[in-house]
């Protein structure tokens, strides 16, 4: 086990994990972060054009391990 | 460890909630209770079983917690000090959910047979169970509304706020600081929130300036505002003379 951090953020606002998360393996900190990119969307995803909300996951060095991120596209079709 | 009996903590919370006399104090008193540690993560009483005791909260945090059949846990209802949270036992014989420690936890238990026979002879003491046990739940209805239709920042000041006030109401916190030191994967489960979630709701209160928090510490530096924030009311409560 050891400890990721998971960032979380849209264009405006970005939070730093400072209590991190204990994983077994790069397979739990994907499902880890899909978790939290899925609660992330619900609360932080408004209705604008192009908008991304993503989850970046660091380890305990400070590396970058792994990014999910989502982007919404409006088109109006007539 | 608080220096009162484990009668006293009973007493105490039923105090809060309802009208008991002296004459009552002494029958509760006089309830046998047998003591009992247990660390983190137990399970006091599992779903389908039949107890024959009850059990009363003397320190630590109880959750009530049900699974779905894919194994996920939820915690329902958050128990604490001079709390009893399978009274309904003492009527319903199959427990219909689990009841375990959250953190490191003493509790009391009590056999449902010297409960029945006292409640036959207090009515008092049989009606300020019945109120306990209404409060418990109302608690559950406002659990519900809370993590079915709360946005999660608010969902996360409103237990908190809960947790908290509850623990100043039977005098276990003298100000609005409380070690709760439970994980954030037991959150995540009380509030339906993943664990990534749960740290980023910290973390936006503590940017907001609502809590601090060092290790298991919660500190709510600023109650009216976390309030506010978790849309908290605390009439689901019930209390007689509430603190706040």
């Amino acid at each position: 086990m050891a400890r990721f951090f998971f960032d979380t953020g849209d264009r405006d606002l970005v939070l730093l994990d400072e209590i991190g998360v204990e994983c077994g393996g790069l397979e739990e900190v994907r499902r880890v972060g899909f978790e939290g990119l899925i609660d992330l969307t619900r609360d932080a995803l408004k209705s604008v054009d192009g908008q991304k909300v993503f989850v970046e996951v660091r380890d305990e060095n400070g590396d970058k391990v792994l990014r999910l991120s989502l982007s919404l596209q409006i088109m109006l079709m007539r | 460890m608080s220096p009162t009996s484990s009668s006293d903590v009973l007493i105490r919370k039923l105090e809060t909630i309802s009208e008991i006399r002296e004459a009552e104090i002494a029958v509760l008193k006089s309830i046998p209770i047998q003591e009992k540690d247990f660390s983190a993560n137990h399970d006091l009483v599992r779903e389908g079983e039949r107890p024959v005791y009850s059990f009363v909260v003397l320190d630590g945090l109880i959750g009530s917690t049900k699974y779905t059949s894919e194994g996920k846990r939820q915690i329902t209802s958050f128990f604490v000090a001079g709390d009893i949270p399978d009274l309904h036992g003492l009527h319903l014989s199959v427990m219909d959910c689990n009841f375990s420690t959250l953190t490191p936890a003493r509790v009391g238990f009590m056999r449902h047979d010297v409960l029945r026979s006292i409640c036959d002879q207090h009515p008092r003491i049989a009606a300020a169970f019945w109120r306990s046990t209404l409060i418990d739940a109302a608690m559950y209805r406002e659990w519900v509304t809370n993590v079915g239709r709360r946005e999660a920042y608010t969902r996360m000041a409103h237990i908190l706020c809960e947790l908290i006030f509850r623990l100043r109401a039977v005098g276990r916190i003298e100000d609005h600081i409380a070690d709760i030191p439970i994980t954030q994967a037991a959150l995540g489960d009380a509030l339906g929130l993943s664990t990534v979630h749960v740290n980023r709701m910290l973390q936006e209160l503590r940017r907001d300036g609502l809590i601090a928090t060092t290790g298991t510490r919660m500190h709510a530096i600023d109650w009216p505002r976390l309030t506010h924030a978790g849309d908290f009311d605390t009439t689901y409560l019930h209390q007689k003379n509430p603190a706040d």
